[in-house]
């Protein structure tokens, strides 16, 4: 039966909770630069989205398992996000020009 | 050649790579429509900086950082507990849903509690004290109150797919061979986890 889950990659325990460490320290690490580097706006959003993304690339590599399962889903991925930042790159060049 | 047929939901047509690929292809769905709510916040905070900023002082940071905290460990747990079912363990794997299960629980909690305090702010869209607002004020706590609302249907929906999975697991239709409904809520999960990730630091962070 090839539909089975036959050969399938399976996660350790340890690896879940390293991912959850790390997501851990992102979280606070967010949380004390928006409370401590206040006055700092432009550079807080930026770091605020930059961490933002780190994390949600963790979630999906590992926890969602994109990183061991067929290239397939990541290239999906990567067309999804090249969509969205399409949408966003018009979106900014329309209220940028008017 | 030998040809047999497969009825449809007759429990014989199994394809663990089909329904995984069928789950993707709906959360991509998914990030484009919350994508497309991060545009409206990202055009609207673009033209009321100011206003934004003066409004994000209305959320609790401390509440908002303990529900990330939540939900990233409630990822984790679903994570385990696909790992405890491909291994045969499945009490463990039933545990850790259960686990999953009351996260989602603390977090609509916790949600309830800041929504509660908002209403009696009056800064509900319609309330009173809400329409004195100036406009831009009025946009963020509008977004606000839409984008969480959202993500907690998500939370609710999420929860009720585990409870179906743990239930299935309990009665063996889902199991060491076949746990693709498992695999999927769980992406499911994960998904709604993602969300949050950009919402908390947009609407809590900011300033």
């Amino acid at each position: 039966m090839e539909n089975t889950h036959q050969e399938e990659h399976i996660s350790s325990y340890a690896e879940h909770f390293g991912t959850w460490v790390a997501l851990i320290m992102l979280t606070f690490m967010t949380v004390f630069v928006s409370v401590y580097g206040s006055g700092l706006q432009t550079l807080t959003v930026a770091m605020a989205l930059l961490i933002a993304s780190v994390k949600a690339t963790v979630v999906g590599l590992y926890f969602m398992h994109l990183k061991y399962d067929k290239k397939m889903y990541r290239l999906m991925m990567v067309v999804v996000m090249a969509l969205f930042t399409f949408f966003l790159f018009m979106v900014i060049l329309d209220y940028l020009t008017r | 050649m030998n040809h047999t047929f497969t009825l449809p939901n007759s429990g014989h047509n199994f394809d663990a790579k089909a329904s995984k690929l069928g789950m993707w292809l709906f959360l991509y769905t998914e990030l484009l429509l919350f994508g497309g709510l991060f545009l409206v916040y990202m055009v609207y905070r673009y033209l009321n900086q100011e206003a934004f900023l003066e409004a994000s002082y209305e959320l609790n940071v401390w509440m908002g950082t303990i529900n990330t905290v939540v939900l990233l460990t409630s990822s984790m747990t679903v994570a385990m507990s696909i790992t405890a079912l491909q291994k045969g363990d499945k009490k463990l794997s039933l545990i850790l849903l259960w686990v999953t299960i009351a996260a989602a629980l603390v977090f609509l909690v916790i949600k309830y509690f800041e929504w509660s305090a908002k209403f009696e702010h009056g800064l509900f869209p319609g309330m009173e004290h809400y329409d004195s607002l100036q406009l831009g004020e009025r946009l963020y706590f509008y977004l606000y109150f839409f984008m969480t609302g959202l993500h907690a249907l998500h939370v609710i929906v999420g929860g009720v797919f585990i409870l179906v999975v743990v239930k299935k697991i309990g009665n063996g239709s889902v199991n060491k061979e076949r746990y693709s409904l498992l695999e999927n809520s769980g992406l499911y999960w994960h998904l709604v986890d993602l969300v949050w990730i950009y919402l908390f630091p947009l609407f809590y962070l900011i300033h």
